[in-house]
Formats: structure tokens, C-alpha cells, sequence
């Protein structure tokens, strides 16, 4: 009685839902493998190939720029050591001048230096010779003035080379 | 018919909802929603591979690539690595199928997905079946390969009375039945939840009793999220699909060591 009645209800509800359909299978199926065979032998091979070959050529376009880079960098690269020899020589030539210049300075300098040294040499042998004309000058006078003071207190001249090595010793304590 | 009423609301029976009046001969909606999609798949990769591919890819040429690009780098490599790259025109289609025959269930006027009926659904799993076997046997040869299912290695010889009828069960029976019915039942609950939501909206809307007319907004808005959240199950239960093919035939090419 029971079963009866839920086969009835089962009748009732008509087919089962969630059993596959014969037909939709079928043609599911077909429908698919037609669709995968078009995409595997024919549709996916050409756009891979397409993005292929884009890829490639990026890649190319890539690696050309990259060649450019280097060489334009190698170009930089010469360029620098270029600028960085010549300023070394301008340098080297700077300082070779500045050499020159100094060791000519110093030469002329030292000439300078030797006509002062001289001149002032010939400054002082003349102001020697001139100090000792004036101190002579000075002596025979303090010798005289001398004598004729000891001749005017003793009556009588005293003997000249007394008087001069009197005078002489005073000046030269004197001087001294 | 049987009708579900509850007040005035009255739900049709599910037959009504799922089954469809044949258009031509054997050929009903689901079958039509079938063709449709592999001829909406071939008609896109027909245009982009027309394109010139030396120019910059848009349109059909951009989305077909971005299609590929997907299949490869989000479920190739992520599962089965550079050696799979070989199968991206198998679960490309798989993908684009499924995909496309799940999107009409939120399309107005179509509003059926054709894997909400168990016939594409299980053939789609019947083919992962015999493919990932068929791969299996190719790739370590029939014994090796029901050796490395059955008797996997590292696991204690006491053990295998219990591991390789689960094993067994699992990878030759379980697998392709979960595999169909896991799309099937996930697009089918949609399918139903929308019907659910949008009859509900239309008995409220037009209840005799007038109080209950601005309830109707409730459920409404229920169905429009309902319908966005469809779009992703529809391009969700694709991908899952499509992944998990992967990973069983890459389970299958190589034995386990």
C-alpha cells in the first residue's frame, strides 16, 4: 500500500531531474568535441602562434634596445676616459708650466737676492773704510788736542806714541 | 501538475523548470545553450586569430589571449607547471565551455544554464576520466600506473587493506562522480534560488492584499544579489572544474614517489 503510493507520487513528479537526458548528453558530448577538435587542431594553435610571434618580436624589439644601451654606454665610457686623458694632460701641462715658473721665480729671486747680498757688501766695506778714515781722523785729533793739553799742564810735549796708544786704548774701552 | 503552494505562493514543479520542449527534433534549449557556446568560444578565437597578431591585441584578439594567458599561468603552472603548458587547448575549451554554458543562467529571456541538467555535466567528467587514465596508463604504463594509484608509496604494507579500496573508489569512481556533480548541483541550486526569488517577487508584487506589495522589494533585492553572486558561481564552478582536471592529469603523468 505504502510503496504503491509513493511510486504513484514518483509517477506524479514524472521524470527524475537530476538523471542525465539521453538527447542533451548526446548532443553535449558531440557539441564538445567538435568545439575541442576546432580549438586544438585549428583556432588555439593560430593565436598562440600570433602571440608568439608579438612575444618575439617585444623580445626582439627588447634585446635591440638593450644592444643600443650598451653601446651607447660604451660610447659614454669612451667619451669619459677621452675627457679624463685630456684633462690629465692639460693638468700635467698645468703643472709643468707651474714648474717652470716657480723654478724661474726662484732663479730670479736668487739673482735678486745675490745683487742686494753684493751691493749691501760694497755698502758696508765702503762704510767701514769710511769709519775708519773718521775714526783715524778722530784719534790723530784727540791725540793732538792730547798733547798740547799735557804740553800746556806739564810744560813739555809728551812722546807722540804714548799719546797715541792712550788715545787708541780710551777709544777702544770706550768703544767698547 | 503538482504545484508547491504556500499561501498564494505557488511553485511550479521542477520538471517545469528543468526540462524543455524540444525545438527541433532531440533538440531542446539545453541542447541549443550547448551549440551556442561552442559557437560564441570558436566564433571569439575565429575573430582574434584573424586579427594581425603583430599589432597590439584588442578586442576579440585581446580577450582570446587574456583566455589563454589565464588557463596557463593561473591553473597550468599553479598545478601542473611548464610540462602542462601542452594541454592549455584541452582545458582552455573545457573551461570556455563550461563557462559559457553556465553564464545563460543569469541572462535574461535564456535564464537556464545548460550544466544545471546532468547531461553536459557528465559527460564533461566521463571525458576527465578516460583522459586522466588514459594519461596515467600512457605515462607509467597500465601496471605501474594502477600500482601508483592503488598501492601508493610510503604508506605501511598493513595499511594498503584499508588505503586501496579507498584509493580505488576514490580516484576511479568518486572523482569524476564529484566532478560532475559538484558543477551540476551548484548551478542547479542557482538556477532554483533565482526561480525561488523571482516568484516570490512576483506574488508579492501582485498580492491582493495591498500591504504586502512593498514586501516584494525584500525578495527583489534578494534575486538581484542573488543574480550578481551567479555570475561569479558561473565563473567559479569553470575554473574549479578546469583546475581539477588539471590536477588529476598531472596526478595521473606522474607516479608518486
Amino acid at each position: 500500500m505504502l510503496l504503491s503510493t509513493i511510486l504513484l507520487a514518483a509517477e506524479d513528479m514524472g521524470p527524475n531531474p537530476i538523471a542525465p537526458e539521453g538527447k542533451e548528453l548526446f548532443w553535449g558530448a558531440g557539441t564538445f568535441l567538435v568545439f575541442l577538435f576546432v580549438m586544438r587542431v585549428f583556432l588555439v594553435p593560430k593565436v598562440r602562434k600570433g602571440m608568439e610571434a608579438r612575444y618575439g618580436m617585444i623580445r626582439d624589439g627588447h634585446e635591440s634596445a638593450q644592444a643600443t644601451r650598451s653601446a651607447a654606454q660604451s660610447d659614454v665610457a669612451a667619451y669619459e676616459a677621452a675627457i679624463a686623458e685630456v684633462r690629465a694632460e692639460a693638468a700635467g701641462r698645468v703643472e709643468k708650466a707651474r714648474q717652470t715658473l716657480d723654478s724661474e721665480r726662484q732663479a730670479k729671486v736668487a739673482e735678486a737676492n745675490a745683487r742686494i747680498a753684493a751691493k749691501r757688501a760694497d755698502a758696508d766695506k765702503s762704510l767701514e773704510t769710511a769709519r775708519t778714515a773718521a775714526r783715524g781722523e778722530v784719534a790723530a785729533a784727540v791725540g793732538n788736542v792730547t798733547s798740547r793739553a799735557a804740553q800746556l799742564v806739564l810744560g813739555k810735549s809728551p812722546d807722540a806714541a804714548v799719546v797715541k796708544r792712550a788715545v787708541d786704548a780710551t777709544m777702544s774701552g770706550g768703544h767698547s | 501538475m503538482n504545484q508547491l503552494s504556500l499561501l498564494a505562493f505557488e511553485f511550479p514543479p521542477i520538471n517545469m523548470l528543468l526540462r524543455w520542449q524540444d525545438v527541433l527534433p532531440t533538440v531542446n534549449k539545453v541542447v541549443l545553450i550547448g551549440f551556442a557556446s561552442a559557437l560564441i568560444g570558436m566564433g571569439i578565437f575565429l575573430a582574434a586569430a584573424r586579427k594581425d597578431p603583430k599589432k597590439a591585441p584588442k578586442g576579440a584578439r585581446n580577450l582570446a589571449e587574456v583566455i589563454i594567458d589565464f588557463i596557463e599561468k593561473q591553473i597550468i603552472m599553479q598545478t601542473m607547471g611548464p610540462s602542462g603548458l601542452a594541454w592549455t587547448p584541452f582545458l582552455l575549451s573545457i573551461f570556455i565551455f563550461i563557462y559559457l554554458s553556465n553564464v545563460p543562467g543569469v541572462i535574461p529571456i535564456i535564464q537556464m544554464p545548460a550544466t544545471a541538467r546532468m547531461g553536459i555535466p557528465a559527460f564533461m567528467a566521463l571525458m576527465v576520466w578516460v583522459v586522466y587514465n588514459a594519461t596515467g596508463i600512457k605515462h607509467q604504463g597500465p601496471l605501474g600506473y594502477f600500482k601508483s594509484v592503488l598501492f601508493p608509496p610510503g604508506v605501511p604494507k598493513a595499511l594498503y587493506i584499508l588505503v586501496t579500496p579507498i584509493e580505488l573508489i576514490s580516484t576511479f569512481i568518486v572523482r569524476p562522480f564529484s566532478l560532475a556533480v559538484r558543477l551540476f548541483a551548484n548551478m542547479l541550486a542557482g538556477h532554483l534560488l533565482l526561480v525561488i526569488f523571482a516568484l516570490l517577487s512576483e506574488a508579492l508584487f501582485q498580492a491582493r492584499d495591498r500591504i504586502l506589495i512593498p514586501v516584494g522589494v525584500l525578495p527583489f533585492a534578494v534575486l538581484l544579489f542573488l543574480t550578481g553572486f551567479e555570475v561569479l558561481v558561473a565563473f567559479l564552478q569553470a575554473y574549479i572544474f578546469t583546475t581539477l582536471t588539471a590536477v588529476y592529469i598531472n596526478m595521473a603523468s606522474h607516479a608518486e614517489h
